[in-house]
């Protein structure tokens, strides 16, 4: 077991480092920098004054030593200076990341609890009315653009209700019922699409464990099918929804980040939209990163449970 | 008194009473003091508060109350002018020698939000620093603005709360740029940098927070120097990057003040239409649609091609279609009563592309035609440009309107980081162009747009009589005649096609009943400095 | 789905006898949903195709008379704020969408399909290293990745469908991979290696025909991903540029702005979207089902 996992952190590691080389790669690729933000803000261009101001950020340096420069930064812990901002990246994230913490964790607990039930009532009556009306309602969420649903939603609500929720972050400490009105609507946007594949993932698996000869036999014994189907096919059918739990995650960022613009969430994903279009690449460099981190951890969390859950997999690697 | 004389007395009292209320001016109603008003904010401050080192809306409209300037255009009145300045920082100012020198007489007991007292060392570093003097003792790190002091010879402090301008020759028109949004007095003891994090000023607010992408908060500076201002506890600006979002914030009350410039009519209707006790104010904006030609390279450099697409283009419908009608049409300074320099609508009829639409199109392709261009051989152009939806709505219109007179033109649209750039180096033909100005000035406008070399003069358009004209009328003292100069360059502008103007937008500004004395101007950039508004909540 | 290796019934020949129009016939009958879905995509194909034909007014052409009309005889879907035929608009909107979507997904499974072709059945080092790479494209998130690239790009028909396919290789690479490792070692491949027959006749002669079934799932599921992908790009203002009308750009700030007054505006091109996606995971699914039942789990 422990082979096993120091592996699987040294591939994390290198697949890490990878992916931080293509990260820096691709936003150096993007024509612009900060500088021609800044002089865009100030509505025109001079080549001397950029020049003095590359040379103060250090981006005038040949990529190589900025890259290295940068990977040292990490390693020490310093997550380098926001080139918009003028403060430390760490320092103007920092208060993002709980409440796109809690958006992503809130909507994955909605995404499982209407996507399980209804993954698990869709395979017990299958192919029933039921069963397709569940599909098609749960297929409509993966559908739907999220920005387009945001927006529906917001613009029902102040037509025929007057009233949006607040759109100044309200901390739960300062108002706890206020703060979850608030993060409620968005959490169930994202929450609806991520439901859609753990659905479908619960759905097939349930039905393609119920198949199963031991299943058969526990039907056969007498007991009653309700505790049959509890019992012994959802602990099996749950090893690929975990799985794709994991996967979710990743998916989930492209869902914060309209949601969070739409319904003015002061979160990472909307920072880092923000950050990408002022070419800001200590924070859009180090948000990726953290991202990457969390998704391969997720992944590798993932792995651990298949271990734990699967003795197949922990010896064959 | 007997009983029906006291009742005839008393009613006769109740009738003068309520004949004074209606007779009492609305303005009769005391300022309350206290309150919060929440204010929109389409995106981040872009640089903080240094608004010297910024020309955007976005940084200007949040950081104005953390400032003072020297003189300022009076908060009340909509109209900007020479005759509408009012002091800020200076009590009284005077110009000598015949419009060469510009005295002013600063106010005592103004501190500084640390503590420090202000004096007229702060009023030389500021200039200093801004027309980048030779012993300037602080350097900004970008000074957009530092051809508008070109004319200043030197800036003297004789003592504590006098500054000179010495000018190298007369210009009146500096006192108006004193007194624009974009000029307020920075402190001499904190490094031009800070104010790209924090704000230290004179202003009727103290910063409290800023949260970076999220909210700016403001509390009342306790310690200002006008006593009893101001009348609100604080400001809230709040960042709300997506626009529906925005208007239904509005709509929804969490946000009592629109953003300047940002109010379309359609939306306003919408908003009076769902909340009709809202406040909304058709103001001007100072921004300006036109089309700049890349007059270094063909097919633009022919002068007949660029009068045909000034001549197709139908401003009047480009105002109906693209803005509702929600703009007006003016030559490169803004009509009355938006402006005091523009050109008179019977003038304006005069110019290439105001008549009938029919006519206009028909004498473009005659223009075309004889530089050889015609339905069987059309002109192929690329189109530039930002890729921003403003930007885009105006530019599909225009290339509708070239299509009819042979000019097929695609577009592209180009991201912020790139524009200026793309604009500045002429790596372009045609383009769609938004210029907003921070005061109402030939002075500001001209030398910035039409001066030859002028960097932000995307047309390299280079006259050696219209530089004499501008430079005339820099330093005409007469109002009149300076006014007729200004009128016929304006003219010859158009006639050249030098930077061909659409029309001058209008903005619905909306607030709420409750916001009081939030009076806006003709001008996006001035109004920001909240220290007469009041809420009456 | 590392462990798990995907099972495929191995058909006795690499081309089985195929007859189009009993199959089809057959589809419809099991499995109504995916044949609705295969209608509607069908119906969008035809949309696409004869735009010019099918459109009632110019799509770029502006209105000033008419600005934020409501669905009348002439314009049935109403007109936007510009005064342009919406109705015009989303049916050349299909055509972009379309484009764009199935370019991209074309050009992402087939690029991914041969990485993953190649790196299964050469196995060892190769497969290894090949397998990193994809873990690191594939750990970037899907929007941030088609962000950047699209910034990177600049705004063009053609950067779009690139910074679209890109994040579509690796998982295009992971499901070929998938079902190339389960087939390289059944007996007949073996036979044929001790045979002595080259490589990559055999990489190409028996083990891609039978990775065509799990190739035509992934690009219809793809294929709505792609079509959400491009919708946002063009909301977020990094898609397709003008004139070409582009569904998700009809959504984007100046309809959200006059969506009360006219909510046709918000409501069609987002309907839309969603129905071509909708229709595409449809299909996609019933051919799942259809063509390697016991995919399903995957």
């Amino acid at each position: 077991m422990k082979t096993y996992i120091v592996q699987r952190l040294a591939i994390a590691l290198l697949t890490l480092l990878g992916m931080s080389i293509v990260i820096f790669a691709l936003l150096r690729l993007a024509p612009g920098d900060i500088v021609d933000i800044l002089f865009s803000t100030a509505g025109y261009i001079s080549d001397s004054e950029k020049q003095a101001i590359m040379k103060e950020l250090g981006i005038d340096r040949p990529y190589v030593v900025q890259y290295l420069d940068w990977l040292h930064q990490i390693v020490t812990g310093d997550l380098g200076k926001s080139y918009r901002y003028d403060l430390p990246a760490w320092e103007v994230i920092r208060p993002l990341v709980p409440v796109t913490l809690e958006l992503a964790a809130l909507s994955m607990i909605f995404a499982v609890l209407m996507g399980v039930p209804t993954g698990v009532v869709s395979a017990v009556r299958q192919d029933t009315a039921l069963d397709y009306a569940l599909r098609v309602f749960s297929l409509a969420g993966l559908s739907m653009p999220a920005f387009w649903l945001g927006m529906v939603i917001i613009l029902g609500l102040v037509s025929w209700f007057a009233w949006i929720p607040p759109i100044t972050y309200v901390s739960p400490a300062k108002d706890l019922k206020l703060h979850a009105i608030q993060f409620l609507l968005p959490a169930l946007a994202v929450g609806y699409r991520s439901s859609a594949l753990i659905m479908r993932i619960t759905r097939s698996s349930l039905l393609e464990v119920m198949r199963e000869d031991y299943i058969r036999t526990a039907w056969a014994k007498g007991q009653t099918g309700r505790i049959v189907i509890w019992r012994h096919a959802l602990k099996n059918a749950l090893l690929p929804v975990v799985t794709v739990i994991g996967i979710e995650f990743a998916f989930l960022i492209g869902g914060l980040v309209v949601t969070e613009t739409v319904f003015n969430l002061p979160g990472v994903a909307r920072f880092l939209v923000q950050a990408i279009l002022w070419r800001d690449y200590p924070v859009v460099q180090n948000l990726v990163m953290f991202t990457a981190i969390v998704v391969i951890l997720s992944n590798l969390i993932v792995d651990m449970l298949y271990g734990v859950l699967d003795p197949r997999v922990r010896y064959g690697g | 008194m007997s009983r029906s004389r006291a009742l005839r007395l008393s009613t006769m009292l109740g009738f003068v009473v309520v004949a004074l209320t209606l007779v009492m001016p609305v303005q009769g109603q005391t300022p309350k003091s206290g309150g919060t008003l929440n204010i929109m904010l389409r995106e981040d401050l872009s640089q903080g508060f240094a608004i010297h080192e910024s020309s955007t809306i976005s940084t200007v409209f949040p950081a104005a109350p953390c400032f003072n300037n020297l003189v300022q255009f009076d908060p009340a009145k909509p109209i900007e002018s020479t005759d509408t300045i009012v002091g800020d920082l200076a009590e009284k100012w005077s110009w000598q020698d015949n419009y060469r020198n510009l005295v002013f007489f600063l106010r005592k007991n103004v501190k500084w939000h640390d503590g420090q007292p202000f004096t007229s060392k702060d009023v030389k570093f500021t200039f200093d620093l801004l027309r980048e003097g030779p012993d300037a003792p602080a350097k900004l790190r970008i000074n957009p603005r530092k051809d508008w002091y070109s004319n200043v010879e030197a800036v003297e402090a004789p003592d504590a709360f006098t500054v000179v301008f010495r000018l190298k020759r007369p210009q009146p028109s500096l006192l108006s740029m004193l007194a624009s949004g974009y000029t307020p007095i920075y402190a001499a003891h904190i490094p031009p940098a800070n104010y790209r994090t924090s704000c230290i000023g004179t202003g009727p607010y103290k910063v409290k927070e800023w949260r970076k992408g999220e909210y700016l908060d403001y509390v009342k500076n306790p310690d200002y120097f006008i006593k009893g201002r101001p009348y609100l506890d604080a400001l809230h600006y709040v960042v709300i990057v997506e626009r529906g979002t925005r208007t239904a914030a509005l709509q929804a009350g969490q946000l009592d003040v629109a953003f300047p410039g940002e109010t379309t009519k359609a939306a306003a209707e919408q908003l009076k239409k769902a909340v009709p006790q809202l406040v909304i104010t058709p103001v001007g904006t100072a921004v300006t649609d036109n089309i700049i030609m890349n007059g270094k390279k063909p097919p633009f450099d022919s002068m007949k091609v660029r009068l045909a697409v000034s001549y197709a283009i139908d401003r009047r419908g480009l105002i109906q279609a693209v803005h509702q009608g929600a703009a007006v049409l003016g030559a490169a300074m803004a009509p009355k009563p938006y402006g005091v320099w523009g050109m008179s609508e019977k003038d304006l009829l005069t110019l290439p592309g105001y008549g009938k639409p029919a006519d206009m199109k028909d004498k473009a392709r005659k223009l075309l035609a004889e530089a050889g261009i015609t339905a069987q051989h059309p002109l192929k152009v690329e189109m530039v440009t930002r890729a921003i939806p403003l930007y885009v709505d105006m530019a599909s219109f225009v290339i509708n309107e070239l299509k009819q007179v042979g000019i097929e033109a695609s577009l592209k649209q180009i991201e912020t980081a790139q524009w200026h750039a793309v604009a500045t180096r002429g790596e372009y033909q045609i383009g769609a162009n938004l210029t907003g100005l921070g005061v109402d000035d030939p002075d500001a406008n001209l030398y910035e747009n039409y001066a030859c070399g002028s960097p932000r003069n995307y047309s390299f358009y280079c006259d050696e009589h219209v530089m004499k004209m501008i430079d005339q009328q820099s330093q005409e003292l007469d109002p009149k005649r300076r006014l007729g100069i200004v009128v016929a360059i304006q003219k010859k502008l158009e006639a050249d096609a030098a930077r061909p103007m659409l029309d001058h937008r209008i903005d619905y500004f909306t607030v709420w009943p409750h916001v009081k004395n939030l009076v806006p101007h003709h001008n996006i950039y001035n109004f920001a400095r909240m220290q007469d508004v009041w809420s009456d909540k | 789905m590392a462990v798990r290796p995907a099972t495929i019934a191995v058909p006795a020949r690499a081309h089985p006898t195929f007859a189009p129009w009993t199959a089809v016939a057959r589809f419809v009958r099991k499995k109504p949903l995916g044949a609705a879905g295969g209608a509607l995509m069908l119906l969008m194909l035809v949309t696409a195709l004869f735009a010019d034909i099918l459109q009632t007014h110019d799509p770029i052409a502006t209105n000033a008379a008419y600005t934020l009309g409501r669905p009348n005889l002439e314009h049935l879907l109403g007109t936007d704020h510009l005064g342009r035929d919406i109705y015009s608009r989303i049916v050349h909107g299909a055509r972009v969408s379309l484009v764009v979507g199935v370019a991209s997904t074309l050009l992402g499974s087939v690029l991914g399909g041969i990485v993953g072709l190649l790196s299964g059945y050469v196995g060892g080092k190769t497969d290894l290293i090949t397998q990193r790479v994809l873990d690191i494209l594939q750990g970037l998130p899907l929007l941030v990745l088609a962000l950047v690239m699209s910034a990177a790009l600049g705004p063009s028909v053609q950067n779009v469908v690139i910074a679209i396919s890109i994040p579509i290789v690796p998982r295009a690479a992971r499901v070929i991979r998938a079902s190339v490792l389960s087939i390289r070692e059944m007996q007949y491949i073996e036979a044929a290696r001790s045979l002595g027959v080259q490589h990559l006749r055999i990489a190409f002669r028996h083990i891609l025909p039978n990775t065509i079934g799990p190739f035509i799932v992934l690009c219809t599921a793809q294929l709505g991903s792609a079509i959400l992908v491009e919708a946002t790009l063009s909301y977020l203002g990094l898609g397709v540029p003008e004139p070409y009308p582009s569904w998700g750009r009809m959504l984007s700030v100046s309809a959200a702005e006059y969506a009360q007054k006219a909510p046709h505006l918000v409501l069609f091109p987002g309907l839309a979207i969603s129905l071509a996606v909708f229709a595409s995971n449809l299909l996609g699914d019933a051919l799942r089902d259809t063509l390697d039942p016991r995919l399903r789990g995957s």
